[in-house]
């Protein structure tokens, strides 16, 4: 299944309480998620919290918009990645 | 009995979640009245049935229960599961499906007894299985329910789905909708299977390793009792099996051929005294009664005995159940499973007598696929039949295939036709394959291949004067003309075709040259639409249902591709009533995509690409289809500037590229790919990727396409004279008129390309109402390009709105936007609630909700803020 990154901005900044509440929180995002097949791997948050960088698994680009509509967030954009590893190419030096 | 009670609390082990949501589910209906959907998924053996039934006898008191399952015949009867229902619900829905009655009348029959006593649970079993009339049925069902206080619970195998298998189109068709609900039941955990394990000193981790937690296997494992737990399922019910009598056992044997419950008569046909063994089976719990009939508990353990049944003794029992299903003790006599033992036993000369007319019988209720299926079966055992015999049945077999979508089958069986015909030397035969054949090519983009066909059949036919198949061939060259855009060849043989039609009295034939004429209206020639218009009124009026199909589908394209939208929607929506109600996948599958198209130009990209995905979901045999909705998602993407826009753009140009003649492929596609190059800002590409098909476009005269493509060329940079049939909304943007441009695709419904004419402005104010317009799309690209030349003329530019929000302003449902769009037209709730098929206080619920939602009090200001967020004229 493709990877994607999917970069969204909350102007007012994200909350995301802590405890048994954001817990609940995100419990629902992910079984929402699942009824369009997505997968939230996880998440890069800005230092003011407006600017997250979400990693998913998703069939289509059109599912990750689906499923964002249902949890009520942002998509300012959706990028297909492949991971690249640098240590790798650097192991990969050494036995060479 | 004690063994069945620990059984059944075995199975119901773990249960709370499903029964608990079954529960909510029956509140609702029962607090509501209005009727709900649930469909509930799980593996064979995960325990649906027992769910249900544990379900059904708790809730006896609080509703009517009625009971219908799809049954194990290779080609399922048509209706099957109805027939069940009907016995339960009365002598006017039996009569109505035994008269062979279309979907779309059961569906009404069965509404209105459903909800007559309230509340009603309908339980479906294994839709998996369902042939397509019921599929329809439950397509109509489940879009209606939503007045009648009715709980329809469906199962079906979810394992068993493979892409391309009628179900899955059904449930994607559904899954929109709000009255439909899910429910998968899982298989037991580990913990469950060892509790049950332990319970009888089984090693709980070997049981679970060896049955995944499958409860029927489970119950069937312990249920052999021994220390060793067998390998497979079919071992477990073989051992269990072994434990009975003799005499028990040839019982169950016998039954096991049969692959639905058993009637009393028919068992004692095939089991003589051994009937009276029947009570043991039933206490040991592998057969249950079943209204008056016998079943195995469970699909499973009958596969298992069946399989394992030598060879000779299988067909000494088709046999059997064959000549007592011949002469029913009740009722007449079953088509489909007549057919089903027949071959089974092997006998050709009962397939040869039952199957076709099961086919008949099939395709006289919408049931297509099971038709061909039918034809398919008597083929297999046709080899004696003489070569006329076989040829007949090869060409009824190839029609029910192409109007099913099935086209490379179909090709195949017309070629092994066209084969026989010739050994026989009979010439009009051969003329009418020919052209059969070249229509079916012509529908997989072979265009060569199909006018060399439909040459060869006027060359065969002329000789012999003009007759039926000879106006079928012109006609047949007239449709191949048309899918090239070519006016003098459309139009020539066209009117040959309805010259000889008109002499000869032969309906069909003009109506299918009037298509071919009117349907050239879609790309030029507008004065013939009018000849397509009439081919749908002789077609409905003749009952020439494929004839009708194909007239709704050209209608909408044409509709679409002349960017009237308005009449484009409501093709789609008249030509899916009624292409489903006649079992016409094919035609089904073209209004969709036409949908799609439709969608995509209106600015809801949601949609098209939903409708799309759903479309590509289907078998891919017709390439326009596909090609069709390739492009919808790819520009969705590009448009929004989501990745993965390239692969289906490049799927596309290779399903155009194997008809380079054909204007309806290769011009969409050129368009869609020049503007996915232009949003990347690669203009040097929008030349290579446009040449050929503007020059096509040019030769044939197609004002829209030519505007189309010239507009993306004009964007590239490229200056080149247009000619004065050009579409007036572009011809006026490349000539400089961005404002009057824009109010014109604002007036015809499209919004990205209004908001595209008025990215042309240099004033600040039309390029803010371009970039707030732009926002509301989603349309990101143009948007950043847009915002880009707002700030080099200093201008300060406001983020957009958060994008959750930017198709639907308010967070309004899909129900409550198709409500509001009424309320807009100025209609009152009762009209609303007829229109939408809801009871007067759903209605009342939504508009208050919407109300809310938009902060506002009264239905005007509600229709005024709809025309400000531009959704009033959405007619859905």
């Amino acid at each position: 299944m493709p990877r994607y990154v999917v970069e969204r901005a909350f102007p007012d900044g994200l909350r995301i309480p802590a405890g048994d509440e954001g817990a609940e929180v995100c419990r629902a995002v992910v079984d929402r998620n699942a009824d369009e097949g997505v997968t939230w791997v996880h998440s890069y948050v800005s230092d003011d919290r407006k600017r997250t960088f979400c990693v998913y698994d998703a069939p289509t680009p059109e599912a990750i918009r689906k499923t964002a509509a249902s949890n009520e967030l942002p998509v300012d954009r959706i990028t297909e990645v492949r991971v690249l590893d640098p240590y790798f190419y650097m192991d990969k030096r050494r036995t060479e | 009995m004690a063994r069945e009670t620990a059984e059944t609390s075995g199975v119901l082990l773990e249960r709370s979640r499903e029964l608990a949501a079954l529960r909510e589910s029956l509140d609702v209906v029962r607090e509501t009245s209005q009727g709900r959907l649930l469909l509930i998924g799980g593996e064979a053996g995960v325990g649906k049935t027992a769910l249900l039934r544990r379900f059904c006898e708790g809730h006896g008191d609080l509703a009517r229960i009625v009971w219908g399952a799809c049954d194990a015949l290779f080609t399922p009867r048509p209706l099957g599961p109805f027939v069940d229902v009907a016995q339960t619900l009365g002598d006017e829905l039996e009569a109505l499906i035994d008269s062979a009655a279309r979907p779309y009348d059961v569906a009404k029959a069965l509404m209105r007894e459903l909800g007559a006593a309230a509340p009603t649970i309908l339980v479906l079993e294994d839709v998996q299985r369902a042939d397509e009339a019921t599929l329809d049925v439950l397509r109509l069902l489940a879009l209606r329910i939503e007045p009648i206080p009715l709980l329809i619970l469906v199962t079906y195998r979810d394992d068993e789905l493979d892409r391309i298998h009628p179900l899955r189109v059904v449930l994607g068709e559904l899954a929109t909708s709000q009255a439909v609900h899910r429910l998968k039941v899982e298989p037991f955990s580990p913990a469950a299977v060892a509790m049950l394990a332990n319970a009888r000193g089984f090693d709980g981790a070997e049981l679970y390793r060896k049955t995944a937690g499958n409860p029927f296997f489970v119950t069937e494992a312990l249920a052999v009792g021994e220390t060793e737990i067998p390998d497979t399922i079919r071992d477990a019910v073989l051992a269990r099996a072994a434990r009975l009598s003799l005499g028990a056992r040839k019982l169950i044997e016998a039954l096991a051929v049969v692959p639905q419950a058993s009637e009393m008569w028919l068992l004692e046909a095939l089991a003589d005294d051994g009937v009276e063994r029947l009570e043991e089976c039933l206490t040991s719990g592998m057969l249950r009664p079943e209204d008056g009939r016998v079943a195995f508990r469970h699909e499973l353990a009958r596969l298992s005995v069946e399989e394992s049944l030598p060879p000779n003794r299988k067909v000494e029992l088709h046999r059997r159940a064959l000549a007592a299903l011949v002469t029913p003790v009740t009722g007449s006599p079953d088509l489909a499973r007549l057919a089903h033992h027949a071959e089974a036993a092997g006998d050709a000369r009962a397939v040869l007598r039952f199957a076709p007319a099961a086919a008949e019988r099939s395709a006289s209720v919408g049931a297509h696929r099971e038709a061909a299926a039918q034809y398919a079966r008597a083929l297999r055992f046709a080899d004696d039949l003489g070569l006329e015999g076989r040829a007949d049945l090869l060409v009824r077999c190839a029609h029910e295939r192409f109007i099913t979508d099935q086209f490379d089958a179909a090709i195949d069986a017309l070629k092994e036709a066209l084969r026989l015909y010739r050994e026989l030397n009979d010439e009009r035969r051969v003329g009418e394959a020919l052209s059969t054949l070249a229509q079916v090519l012509g529908k997989t983009g072979r265009l060569g291949q199909a006018e060399k066909a439909t040459r060869e059949a006027i060359a065969v036919l002329e000789g012999r004067g003009p007759g039926r198949e000879l106006a079928r061939a012109y006609s047949t060259l007239s449709q191949l003309g048309m899918y090239a855009a070519d006016a003098d060849r459309t139009l020539t043989s066209g009117r040959r075709a309805i010259e000889f039609a008109e002499r000869i009295g032969d309906s069909q034939t003009l109506i299918h040259a009037l298509n071919n004429i009117g349907s050239l209206a879609a790309w030029s020639w507008p004065e013939t639409s009018s000849e397509l218009e009439r081919s749908l009124e002789l077609a409905l009026q003749g009952g020439f249902e494929d004839d009708a199909g194909r007239a709704f589908s050209n209608l909408a394209e044409l509709a679409v591709c002349r960017r009237n939208y308005r009449s484009a929607d409501g093709y789609v929506r008249a030509g899916l009533d009624y292409c489903s109600e006649h079992g016409l996948d094919l035609y089904s599958g073209y209004l969709l995509a036409t949908r799609a198209w439709s969608e995509l130009d209106q600015g809801r990209w949601t949609d098209a690409a939903s409708t799309a995905a759903h479309v590509l979901d289907m078998t891919r045999d017709s390439t326009l289809r596909t090609l069709t909705v390739l492009r919808v998602l790819a520009t969705v993407r590009a448009r929004r500037g989501d990745p993965g826009a390239w692969e289906p753009l490049d799927d596309a140009l290779a399903l155009a590229s194997s008809a380079p003649d054909e204007l309806q492929r290769v011009a969409p596609v050129a368009a869609a790919r020049a503007e996915a190059a232009w949003l990347e800002g690669r203009i040097d590409d929008v030349g290579t990727e446009t040449d050929a098909a503007f020059e096509l476009a040019l030769r044939r005269r197609a004002p829209w396409v030519i505007g189309e493509l010239a507009c993306w060329r004009w964007r590239a940079g490229i200056r080149e004279e247009l000619p004065p049939q050009t579409a007036e909304p572009f011809s006026l943007l490349i000539h400089g008129d961005w404002r009057r441009a824009a109010e014109l695709w604002a007036q015809i419904g499209c919004p990205y390309e209004a908001a595209l004419a008025l990215s042309e402005a240099d004033d600040e104010e039309p390029l803010r109402r371009a970039l707030g317009e732009c926002q509301r799309l989603g349309a990101e690209p143009v948007a950043a390009k847009v915002a880009r030349r707002l700030r080099e003329r200093g201008a300060q530019v406001p983020r957009g709105p958060r994008a959750t929000t930017r198709e639907n302003p308010a967070n309004l449902t899909t129900r409550e936007l198709e409500v509001l769009a009424l309320v807009a037209q100025g209609l009152r709730n009762a009209e609303i609630a007829e229109r939408l098929f809801l009871s007067a206080k759903t209605v009342d619920h939504h508009v208050s909700a919407i109300l809310r939602k938009l902060g506002v009090h009264t239905r005007g200001e509600a229709s005024a803020e709809a025309t400000r967020l531009g959704f009033a004229g959405q007619d859905r």
